[in-house]
């Protein structure tokens, strides 16, 4: 036990000189996904990366979701070659913690169209990103410089259309994909607390 | 009668009226404070908010994630509603998305204005409200809620009323009994800056100090994060939070309430702070002497007082010595055949020390004055400076050994008397701005207090006079000594042992010179073997010119060319092409040394996030504010901070062990000094466990007896056990 808080305490410690800020090179991550694949961040060069911090209990991700905005966000932009990486940080003892037999469920009953979900339950890439919300919103260049933190969009409700909100994720990659400067690179991110591990 | 019979049946019919909601784990219910009231009066609203336990709700910052709870009224004509005013909330953990809310309940409050031509009769109130309520999930909910009003001829105060009343008390006061300066400090990251809020009293008078924080309002294109360092301050407070731009300039205002702990009961003031780009100058409390914590503020004679202890002591200091022991050389010399010159000479010394300060401080307000913070001690961050002196050291070590003369001490020995008398008077003088450009790496006791408060004054008069005391100080001894006769009796009689003496006092100051050639290694790294090679040169060049020009026969000029030629080849090969001397390596953020411990201390570099983030995971902090160049410092480090019964304490409270490296003046670490009153190194300071209590400052001086006292304190639980610092 000792052990672990001296760890994670090296780890914060860690965190902290790592810590991510917008116009730096994003630092690189190991997960696995749901499927049990292991994913790194740095598998990604060369293609822009979108990191979601995920929790569909949440009120405000589930308004992305059943709105049906967030897939079609999913859907354009992998189609234009972004990689989509969704991060569940939410520890195994909340009753929002998915199994990677839940997950594969539910990303199939949401019909949704990322690259990988991973598994984050020890929480160690959310505090490595230091994820304050769900969702919490990263895009990431093709140099792998972090252009875009912050909230997914200009509406901070969990009950607003989508759809008619400015989207600062879509409005980074296009501008990446169009060579033209980012006009909102940071935001404050809204949404429910991450439930890390303790 | 009649009339209370019909007032207590309306309450009833009220009570039923009041329409309870129930939405999954918040109950809502709308209570008014008066139900007859008359028009043109103003009649408080309030939201109640159940919560069942473990589930909160949002504050109007709800922080750093959540939902501000939302009100939305429907009012018949004729009233109308003031905007919420929020009872004081509470930081929610976890402590990496701290949030602002409520447990268990709270009301929110509302004035409704009741126009004057309001009819008598029912009136219906409705308001729709909606939160989001958390405990392991987040649940958004809403409800409608409504109540009667009831306009009459008389104001009645209502069954709620009391409830109404007991959350007024609640709100944040607007009138602040208290004056307070914010500014931003240098940025820690390109949009992470510290935002410092200094308070000139706590208003409440709390026994212990009340814990003082500062809950931000909402704001677009900033946010001010949870965490609060305090900083112990003789009176008032002082907290420091991190400000995060998302867009934008950095802002000029930022509002938001002043929360202070009055005995376990909490208030609140709304307050708006003008946050100033930089430290103001002039507006900074002064410092306390450390040790007598008494909360009275320093005034400037005792300030003058520590400065001229400060002084003395700095007599004793290592660095200063070598320095002192030619000096005792000089007396001794002259002591029987002039006491005439004996005066004027120690004269001309103490002018040389006064003199030298009236520069240091010229170049204090002159920094001060462009806008940079100003060290003690700062012009040991020039590499040039530091090869300057490591040259000129080298060469009073020389002469002393009697390569050759220049008649600094040694002046009676010289056969060449009469030379040397004339080059008395420069010497003495020179004596004393040695002494005193030697003096500044070694902070002495008490003197860090007095030239701290020098160095945060913004009244240039004080900084000279702090700085002439430290002066007087310093040069007091020799002054009092020629001043007094009787006491020169007690010298020793000159004779051959000066020779001997003076030769002996050789070696302290080669031991300067190599501890100044060890500075030199951190900006020049492997390169500084060129400084020695120079360093070597020179010592040719003297000895040739003290051999052959000095107390040479013939040819004289040709020596003094050949050795001029050398030193000067020497310095255009060594420094100039191989060291390149003036251009250094600049040494990069991510280069700072961690000082090697062989006791198992794991000493971690220091920046504000890492104090954050070791007290947010628990952890008792201990920092060490250092320098290469401070010998106090490293003399702290050894005896204290790595003794071993220190490092077993550190290890067996899990603390943490910071560095902060003060070698290179980082202007983080510049402010991070000026917030504790301190103008430099040494400063250690240990966080207590609990991540509310302010830090220990410990004094200048350390004994691992004062560094586990204060360990000992710092992990206890109590915040009185840790409130006042040592």
């Amino acid at each position: 036990m000792k052990k672990a808080v001296v760890l994670l305490s090296a780890m914060a410690l860690a965190a902290s000189t790592w810590a991510v800020e917008v116009g730096k090179p994003a630092p690189d991550f190991t997960g696995t996904d749901i499927n049990g694949k292991t994913i790194h961040l740095s598998d990604y060069k060369d293609k822009i990366v979108v990191i979601e911090s995920y929790n569909q209990d949440c009120p405000y991700c589930h308004n992305q979701y059943k709105t049906g905005a967030m897939q079609a966000l999913q859907r354009d932009l992998r189609a234009k070659g972004v990689v989509w990486l969704l991060v569940d940080s939410v520890n195994p003892k909340n009753m929002s913690y998915r199994t990677p037999e839940q997950a594969r469920k539910e990303m199939a009953a949401e019909k949704m169209d990322v690259t990988a979900w991973i598994d984050d339950s020890s929480g160690q890439i959310g505090r490595l990103y230091d994820m304050k919300t769900t969702p919490d919103m990263y895009v990431i260049n093709q140099e792998g410089i972090l252009v875009y933190h912050g909230a997914i969009d200009n509406k901070p409700d969990p009950f607003h259309n989508p759809r008619s909100a400015d989207n600062y994720v879509r409005d980074a990659v296009n501008a990446l994909l169009a060579g033209k400067p980012i006009q909102v690179s940071e935001t404050k991110p809204y949404g429910c607390s991450v439930k890390y591990a303790d | 009668m009649n009339v209370r019979r019909i007032g207590i049946i309306l309450a009833c019919l009220l009570c039923l009226a009041a329409f309870n909601a129930t939405a999954a784990h918040t109950q809502a219910r709308l209570i008014l404070s008066a139900d007859t009231p008359k028009p043109g009066g103003t009649v408080w609203a309030g939201v109640e908010l159940r919560m069942e336990p473990g589930w909160h709700t949002y504050w109007k910052n709800p922080g750093a994630a959540g939902m501000a709870t939302k009100i939305e009224w429907q009012l018949p004509p004729g009233i109308s509603a003031g905007p919420i005013e929020w009872p004081l909330p509470e930081k929610l953990p976890p402590a990496e998305v701290t949030t602002y809310g409520y447990d268990n309940e709270v009301v929110l409050l509302a004035p409704l204005k009741l126009a004057d031509d309001l009819k008598p009769g029912l009136l219906k109130l409705k308001a729709n409200v909606s939160w989001l309520e958390c405990k392991d999930v987040c649940i958004p909910a809403g409800t409608n809620v409504q109540s009667t009003l009831n306009i009459g001829n008389e104001t009645r105060p209502s069954a709620d009323a009391a409830l109404l009343r007991l959350w007024q008390t609640k709100i944040p006061q607007t009138n602040a009994p208290f004056s307070f300066r914010a500014w931003l400090e240098q940025p820690t990251a390109p949009d992470l800056r510290p935002l410092v809020i200094e308070g000139d009293q706590t208003p409440v008078l709390t026994k212990p100090p009340g814990r003082v924080d500062f809950f931000p309002d909402a704001a677009n294109n900033f946010e001010v994060r949870a965490a609060t360092d305090r900083v112990p301050i003789p009176a008032g407070f002082c907290l420091r939070k991190l400000v995060k731009k998302f867009s934008g300039n950095w802002p000029k205002e930022i509002s938001g309430v002043m929360v202070m702990d009055d005995n376990g009961r909490r208030k609140g003031y709304a307050v708006h702070l003008l946050v100033a780009d930089k430290m103001p100058v002039a507006a900074t409390i002064p410092a306390a002497a450390p040790g007598s914590m008494t909360g009275s503020r320093p005034d400037l004679p005792l300030m003058l007082l520590y400065a001229f202890i400060g002084g003395l002591i700095l007599n004793v200091m290592p660095c200063v010595l070598p320095v002192i022991a030619l000096k005792i050389l000089g007396f001794v010399s002259e002591a029987r055949s002039e006491p005439r010159r004996v005066r004027n000479l120690g004269l001309l010394y103490a002018l040389g020390v006064l003199v030298s300060f009236l520069a240091l401080a010229g170049i204090v307000i002159g920094v001060k004055a462009a806008g940079h913070r100003a060290g003690w001690g700062m012009q040991f961050g020039s590499p040039i400076f530091i090869v300057c002196l490591t040259t000129l050291v080298t060469l009073v070590a020389l002469n002393l050994f009697g390569v050759f003369q220049v008649t600094l001490g040694g002046r009676a020995l010289n056969s060449a008397g009469e030379l040397a008398s004339r080059h008395g008077a420069p010497g003495a003088f020179f004596n004393g701005v040695l002494a005193t450009a030697l003096a500044t790496p070694c902070t002495a006791p008490v003197l860090a207090t007095a030239v701290g408060f020098a160095l945060l004054q913004g009244n240039p008069a004080v900084v000279i006079l702090i700085f002439l005391a430290v002066g007087v100080g310093l040069a007091a001894p020799y002054v009092a000594l020629i001043c007094n006769p009787v006491l020169l009796k007690f010298l020793p009689k000159p004779g051959a042992w000066m020779e001997r003496f003076k030769i002996a006092m050789g070696f302290p100051m080669l031991a300067t010179a190599v501890w100044l050639f060890n500075l030199a290694y951190d900006d020049y790294g492997k390169n500084v073997l060129w400084l020695g090679v120079f360093l070597v040169v020179v010592a040719l060049a003297a000895w040739i010119f003290g051999e052959f020009v000095q107390r040479g026969r013939r040819h004289q000029s040709a020596a003094a060319l050949a050795a001029l030629i050398v030193l000067l080849g020497g310095y255009l090969f060594a420094l100039e092409r191989e060291l390149d001397w003036r251009a250094p390596v600049v040494q990069t953020a991510s280069s700072v040394s961690l000082k090697d411990s062989t006791d198992g201390i794991n000493w971690q570099p220091w920046s504000p996030e890492a104090v954050a983030q070791a007290r947010a995971a628990g952890h008792p902090v201990l920092v060490d504010f250092t320098a290469d160049w401070c010998l106090t410092c490293q003399v702290n480090k050894k005896l204290a901070l790595e003794a071993p019964s220190v490092a077993a304490k550190l290890k067996a409270l899990d603390a943490v062990a910071l560095v902060a490296d003060y070698t290179h003046f980082p202007e983080r670490i510049t402010a991070e000094l000026n917030l504790y009153h301190r103008a430099g190194v040494p400063l250690v300071l240990i966080y207590p466990r609990d991540a509310g209590t302010p830090p220990l400052v410990l004094p200048t001086v350390l004994t691992p007896g004062i560094v586990l006292t204060a360990l000992a304190r710092a992990a206890g639980p109590g915040p009185s056990a840790s409130a006042n610092p040592l």
